[in-house]
């Protein structure tokens, strides 16, 4: 139990954040992310923009798999429908660049509503292995397309903002974590509507929540829509960010790394979405600065790259095992500890 | 508590190894100034790691030979890989970390994906000359990759390659191309079949495989339909290539096999058993056994006794056309820059690559139009020049 956060309204008790030493430390992050462009590398900031385009995407497939407990395996596809619409309205009709963003995720979102119309018939393992299809029949449509420009992709100019290209990773930055951070914000007031209170309870119990009087086909499908729209979003920023698209580029592999993102970081938790999306990008990276700061790392690099990838399994595995909550657990008692902290013995 | 003790540790070496990175460029850029850098993204993991492994050996090799006479101009060579798992985004991150942490003057890419994402960076740098694992046809436009050049044919090339010896063997002869539906396997098809039509050759059949399938009996049927007199796999390393000519001899097949350079490795082509006895395909340089004079060969493998791929050739070779480019940069007092390293690359004449290909090269675009056929003796368990080199 938290001492002093007396609440004395509804208002209050559903506030996103509900304490000072929250909005401190938010503001603190909020100041470390406007500095840390300054003083970054490129490599850094490079980086930073992929975690940001992972932490929508996961937090995307957060709403559909960890709030309304719908299994997705297609979040990659949506995220090639994104990104397909933003190379094509960018090469054909050069229209701006935040328009194009906003129709990548309506696409997406229109392709994850057909996508997610067996989730009314099927549950679990088996509505992923439809999902799966979603993959193979995106991929089968980018590669035979002539607008998709076949097996070669498309290559984009960058996005421009008041006639500067947005083609550098510092400039890219400020496009794509903005965004990143409104869709984070969005996510997290979804559940604190009667949308997202909808979906918590179809996952606890769908039979149950059409009980209670919850329509399970509109809200469902508007999972999958919401959750391909963030997906579609992402992979537009995905499309700016690497600008060359191509039906390879959004592999099945692509979705069980957002599944496993959102697992190891801890389903239907905002931060579990993010800390999920950090870790998988992340700590191979930071495997890789370990080994190269062994004594002869760069020059054993071929013995030790294997290792690394076993290290990296093991870290999943473990955290799987010693926490199935996931890091958002570790995080929330961590931050238990510290609610006390020195008072408790 | 424990928890808490465990949590701050490993903060701490997070930290650590991130300041480490941080401090890292300030120390590098000091004493990199006389010091030519080759950077790699290397696929030393993943689906590629087979060549991977192989290409950073013939990089690390060649730069250990240059190194040990002295380096360039007095220059030493210093090579910088890092693993990329064959992704395109480990691929970048891997170029934007070894480029702000060192001055890099060549490097190395392991895709088509990677070189096309990288394009844009590379211009913008201006001081970089990059080549790769890809053959991919697209790369060869000096005009949309000025600054990144293939180490031997395109795969259209090393289409036509194969065509002009059938052309010359058997006129007439009746050619099927069986491809993979990837960007890597539909990528010479098109063209090739012009050029088929262009040396009096037919092309009866197209069969595209899905990406990594298995069972191909109906397509081995369409296949023996079509009877061809040669068939051209390409945008495989291995499977489902035994299949095919395993199930197309049973069915009474006469066609001759053939093969691009990503399946045409010693030991891939050996894996195929009985079925790859006579395999044919196109290669650029000599194999690691070649009795041929070749002084570089002789070097390589006095450095290493054991069989080297021919994805250690490419990666020697790339090292050698990127030092052998700033070398003359440096000869005629230009700085290293990506266009000054491409029009040196662009000025080698009837190069001498020390017989790792056969003749003198000469690079007037993106791309080493030249190669040979090799047939698999798999009684000797080696691949034995099946034709001369030739140009195109």
């Amino acid at each position: 139990m938290r001492i002093g956060t007396l609440k004395e309204s509804y208002v209050a008790d559903a506030a996103l954040f509900d304490s000072r030493t929250q909005h401190a430390w938010l503001a603190i992050a909020a100041t470390l992310l406007l500095l840390f462009p300054f003083v970054a590398s490129d490599y850094w900031l490079y980086m930073a923009c992929l975690v940001a385009i992972n932490v929508a995407s996961a937090t995307g497939l957060n709403i559909l798999t960890g709030y309304t407990g719908l299994v997705s395996l297609g979040q990659a596809a949506f995220m090639g429908l994104g990104a397909y619409t933003v190379a094509i309205l960018q090469t054909r009709y050069g229209t701006p660049f935040l328009l194009n963003l906003l129709a990548g995720g309506v696409v997406a979102m229109l392709g994850g509503i057909v996508v997610g119309i067996p989730s009314l018939r099927v549950k679990g393992l088996y509505l992923a292995i439809a999902t799966i299809a979603a993959s193979f029949i995106a991929h089968f449509l980018f590669a035979n397309f002539q607008i998709t420009g076949g097996t070669a992709g498309l290559s984009l100019p960058p996005a421009r903002l008041l006639g500067m290209d947005l083609d550098t990773s510092f400039r890219l930055y400020w496009l794509i974590v903005p965004v990143a951070v409104l869709m984070l914000l969005g996510a997290a007031n979804l559940f604190r509507t009667r949308i997202g209170r909808a979906f918590i309870a179809i996952r606890d119990r769908d039979i149950s929540a059409e009980v209670l009087g919850i329509p399970l086909l509109r809200y469902k499908l508007l999972s999958f829509g919401l959750s391909s729209f963030y997906a579609g979003l992402a992979g537009g920023l995905w499309a700016y960010f690497f600008r060359v698209v191509t039906p390879e580029s959004f592999p099945l592999s692509m979705s069980i790394f957002f599944l496993a993102a959102i697992i190891v970081g801890g389903m239907g938790s905002i931060l579990g979405g993010i800390l999920g999306a950090v870790f998988m990008t992340m700590v191979p990276e930071l495997l890789k600065l370990v080994v190269d700061l062994l004594p002869g790392g760069a020059a054993l690099a071929v013995f030790l790259s294997p290792v690394r990838l076993v290290v990296f399994g093991a870290l999943i595995i473990g955290f799987l095992v010693f926490e199935p909550l996931g890091l958002a657990e570790i995080w929330r008692r961590v931050r238990r500890f510290f609610h006390l902290w020195p008072f408790r013995n | 508590m424990a928890q808490h003790r465990i949590s701050t540790k490993r903060r701490s070496l997070m930290l650590g190894a991130a300041a480490a990175a941080l401090v890292q460029p300030l120390s590098v850029l000091a004493q990199g100034a006389e010091e030519i850098v080759i950077g790699g993204s290397i696929p030393m993991t993943g689906v590629f790691a087979f060549a991977g492994v192989g290409i950073n050996a013939g990089i690390q090799d060649y730069v250990k030979i240059v190194n040990d006479a002295g380096g360039i101009k007095g220059r030493k060579v210093r090579y910088v890989p890092e693993d990329t798992g064959y992704k395109v985004d480990v691929s970048v991150a891997a170029f934007k970390k070894i480029t702000s942490q060192n001055k890099v003057n060549v490097y190395y890419g392991d895709s088509t994906g990677f070189a096309k994402t990288i394009n844009p960076e590379l211009e913008r740098n201006g001081n970089i000359l990059m080549a790769g694992a890809s053959f991919a046809s697209e790369l060869n436009d000096p005009k949309k990759y000025p600054h990144q050049f293939l180490v031997g044919p395109d795969y259209t090339e090393m289409f036509g390659i194969l065509l002009k010896h059938i052309a010359k063997e058997k006129p007439g002869a009746k050619v099927a191309f069986v491809y993979s539906d990837s960007e890597f396997g539909r990528d010479p098809i098109e063209k090739s079949e012009a050029a088929a039509k262009a040396l009096g050759l037919s092309v009866p059949v197209k069969i595209m495989t899905p990406a990594g399938s298995v069972d191909v009996s109906t397509e081995v049927i369409k296949l023996r339909r079509a009877a061809p007199d040669y068939t051209i796999f390409h945008g495989y390393i291995l499977a489902p290539i035994p299949e095919f000519i395993t199930q197309g001899k049973q069915q009474g097949m006469k066609s001759k096999w053939m093969g691009t350079f990503w399946t045409m490795d010693s030991s891939t082509v050996m894996k195929m058993g009985e079925a790859g006895d006579g395999f044919m395909g196109v290669m650029p340089y000599r194999y690691y056994y070649d009795t041929e004079k070749a002084p570089m060969l002789e070097k390589i493998r006095a450095l290493r006794p054991e069989y080297q791929s021919t994805a250690y050739m490419q990666g020697f070779l790339a090292a050698m056309l990127f030092l052998e480019s700033a070398k003359r940069c440096l000869d005629g007092n230009k700085p290293l820059t990506g266009a000054n390293l491409k029009a040196a690359l662009n000025s080698l004449k009837d190069f001498d690559t020390g017989g790792l290909i056969g003749v003198p090269i000469t690079i007037s675009g993106n791309s080493i139009p030249v190669g040979r056929v090799y047939r698999a003796d798999m009684k000797a368990q080696k691949m034995v020049a099946a034709s001369d080199w030739i140009k195109l």
